[in-house]
């Protein structure tokens, strides 16, 4: 299983916490994906723009940003978190 | 009636001998220094022997407006308090926003220096041209809200502002902050305790003339473009004005970078309770506020299910007083926060401070009797966060009357320094350098010591913004570290808010500048300002005996790595990346600054 977290900005918009998927071994793209589809108000736009990363935008797996990683290519694997944050976070 | 730009002058009021004195200010000043933080660091190091006891009567506490202050430029309402720093022996410059600045500028005076000492307590009242130091006995012992309130009451002018210290300040606090219109904090490096030096409780602003901007239709076109770009960007635009600093909690506590229970960890495992997103859940956030001409409005008006209202948390009070001390009751921590503001207190170096105390006490190197029957200072306590807030403001037992002098100076009380989380003595705000390097290099050459507003590499560290830099990675970081110091000095000396640069770059404050003193700068040359302000604060600190080898972080933060999160394992490289940032800024290797440097900065 693969817990979503949504963070700042976009829990205020989802109106939810966290999401849980079934799944394993897949790219992060996938990931965002399928939760999008599980939950009621869209909000993939606020992440990724035309097959990219808007600037700003943090996602991590299990605190690693995916940005070092390999992108929306980067891996998934079971019992991971994401978490998700909009760009909007600055202090 | 108006008067342009750089057609200001200053007040110099000498408390010993009660004289009150208009100069005039050489227009080439603000071609070099700007205003605001260069101009009040260039009259403090041409007028004081940096080697002088901050607290002595030889110190002077000036007030310095930014270029662009009281203008209608994008965030223009912030002054700069520049003096020597009691807490870290260095010079010190702590800005603050609101309104009180603005209205400052709107007397016409651009800068108060103010001298000596009165023997009596006392505060200044400025009306346009009208320039009084009144007794302020009545006003002694008043926390910074009541003052604010009598003097306005008092004052009997509508729209007049205050600036002034509470009890923290009185009582010569190292972390005591001066506060302006209740909630606004020019918080860091002990100015607050200046002031109290001085015995100078509060400065009422009331003025009628504007700022005249020679080539205005111009500005007008240049701010209604800058504007424009920070309503669109995300962070200013959306981010800042919905949630605040607050934002923050969970992308850093994410990041494993959240320092917890002074420095012990990067995680803490009661964010969810404190986090920004749980003060609007917990429907504590009222409403955002902004400051004079700020269009991003990220200020946070909070009511408590106890009644009590005010200002904050923001993010580094609500982690000083939170996590720092690894408290997660939201109501005690802002609590915690308005006291601060109403005693005068600096939040990050209070909560700090308490979490070193909780750190030195749970180890058995304060004894018991210290406590005089208070609360126990350990990690967690909530009672004890507020508790010890007060208690540092009076200096009401043993213990906290040392807390009262912040961190590095408990810690050296109590023989264990080393646990103070500080550089150069100032306590180091919420974001663990060993899980970002640039900004631990940032920490250690910041010329106020521990602080995060002097280059905030976190944005592309962390953020992202402009651009994602991979936090462990060391390569370039000196040169980011320059330019962000650099830009960040002229922003403010400009008198504009550092949030700004979340949407605006180099380019654009030149072009303000450059409208306001008629000038052509270069984005380069605007940047060399920056540069020139850099050294010149450096001068001072080495002229004050705050040598190179200070330029560097807690033994824990070079040494031990982070027990836990995503970054596990992981400790600052400093050593590896400060001699690049040296021959960068033109400095030898040892950290003087060459004098090649200095004549082409035009400092010698
Ligand atoms: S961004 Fe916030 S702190 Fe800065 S000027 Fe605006 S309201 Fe004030």
């Amino acid at each position: 299983m693969i817990t979503i977290k949504f963070y700042s900005l976009l829990r205020l918009l989802v109106k939810i916490e966290q999401v849980e998927l079934e799944l394993a071994d897949v790219p992060i793209s996938t990931v965002l994906e399928e939760a999008a589809k599980k939950v009621k108000t869209p909000f993939l736009h606020k992440l990724v723009q035309d097959g990219k990363l808007i600037t700003g935008t943090i996602i991590l797996i299990n605190g690693r940003n995916i940005h070092h990683l390999d992108k929306l290519n980067s891996r998934v694997q079971d019992g991971d978190e994401i978490a998700l944050f909009p760009p909007g976070g600055g202090g | 009636m108006s008067y342009t730009v750089t057609d200001a002058r200053l007040l110099r009021i000498n408390l010993t001998k009660k004289t009150i004195k208009v100069e005039k200010i050489e227009q080439e000043l603000f071609r070099k220094f700007l205003g605001g933080r260069g101009l009040g660091s260039k009259y403090l190091i041409d007028e004081i022997d940096p080697k002088i006891d901050a607290l002595s009567e030889a110190n002077k506490l000036i007030f310095a407006n930014g270029l662009l202050t009281g203008t209608f430029a994008p965030t223009g309402g912030r002054y700069m308090v520049v003096t020597k720093s009691p807490l870290t022996g260095t010079i010190a410059s702590s800005n603050s926003g609101g309104f009180f600045g603005a209205e400052f500028r709107n007397t016409g005076f651009m800068m108060i220096i103010i001298e000596g000492k009165s023997a009596e307590p006392v505060y200044i009242s400025i009306n346009d041209e009208d320039v009084k130091i009144v007794d302020a006995k009545a006003l002694w012992g008043l926390s910074t809200h009541e003052t604010t309130d009598k003097l306005v009451e008092a004052f009997g002018v509508e729209g007049a502002k205050v600036a002034c210290i509470g009890p923290a300040g009185e009582n010569l606090s190292k972390i005591a902050a001066i506060m302006n219109d209740k909630h606004r904090a020019a918080g860091r490096s002990g100015v607050g305790a200046v002031m109290g030096s001085k015995n100078l409780k509060a400065i009422i602003v009331k003025g009628s003339r504007r700022v005249d901007i020679e080539q205005l239709e111009k500005f007008k076109e240049i701010v209604k473009v800058q504007n424009g770009m920070l309503k669109a960007h995300p962070v200013t635009g959306e981010g800042l004005p919905a949630l605040g600093t607050k934002v923050l909690d969970n992308i850093i506590n994410s990041n494993g970078l959240y320092p917890t229970r002074n420095f012990q960890s990067a995680i803490f495992s009661g964010v969810a309770e404190v986090c920004g997103e749980a003060l609007v859940n917990k429907k504590y956030l009222q409403n955002n506020t902004a400051c004079y001409g700020c269009v991003i409005a990220c200020g946070r008006e909070v009511a408590l299910p106890n009644g009590l209202k005010g200002e904050g948390p923001e993010y580094e009070s609500g982690w000083s007083l939170g996590a720092d001390c690894g408290a997660n009751d939201l109501i005690a921590i802002t609590e915690a926060n308005f006291l601060c503001n109403e005693l005068g207190l600096d939040t990050i170096s209070a909560g700090a401070t308490i979490a070193l105390a909780m750190e030195l006490y749970e180890k058995g190197f304060i004894p018991k009797e210290d406590l005089e029957d208070m609360v126990e200072p350990r990690f967690g306590n909530s009672e004890a966060v507020v508790y010890y807030v007060k208690g540092m403001a009076y200096r009401e037992t043993k213990l906290a009357a040392k807390m009262a002098d912040g961190a590095y100076r408990l810690g050296k009380a109590y023989g264990h320094p080393e646990l103070a989380m500080v550089v150069k003595k100032q306590e180091l705000p919420a974001y663990d350098p060993r899980g970002v390097q640039g900004h631990g290099l940032q920490y250690a050459t910041s010329n106020r010591g521990g602080c995060h507003v002097r280059g905030y590499m976190i944005s592309p560290e962390i953020l992202g913004v402009p651009e994602k830099l991979d936090p462990q990675a060391l390569e370039g970081k000196p040169a980011w570290v320059k330019i962000f110091q650099d830009l960040t000095a002229v922003i403010d000396s400009a008198g504009l808010c550092l949030f700004s640069s979340f949407a605006l770059g180099g380019d654009e404050y030149r072009d303000l500048i450059n409208a306001v003193l008629n000038t052509e700068l270069t984005t380069e040359e605007t940047l060399k300002i920056g540069d020139r302000i850099w050294n010149l604060e450096r001068q001072f600190n080495l002229a004050a005996g705050i040598l190179p080898d200070q330029d560097t972080l807690p033994d824990r933060l070079l040494h031990e790595p982070l027990p836990d999160g995503p970054q596990k394992g992981c400790y600052s490289q400093l050593q590896k990346i400060l001699p690049e940032y040296y021959q960068l800024r033109g400095w030898d290797e040892k950290g003087y600054i060459k004098t090649s440097t200095l004549k082409d900065l035009g400092l010698v």
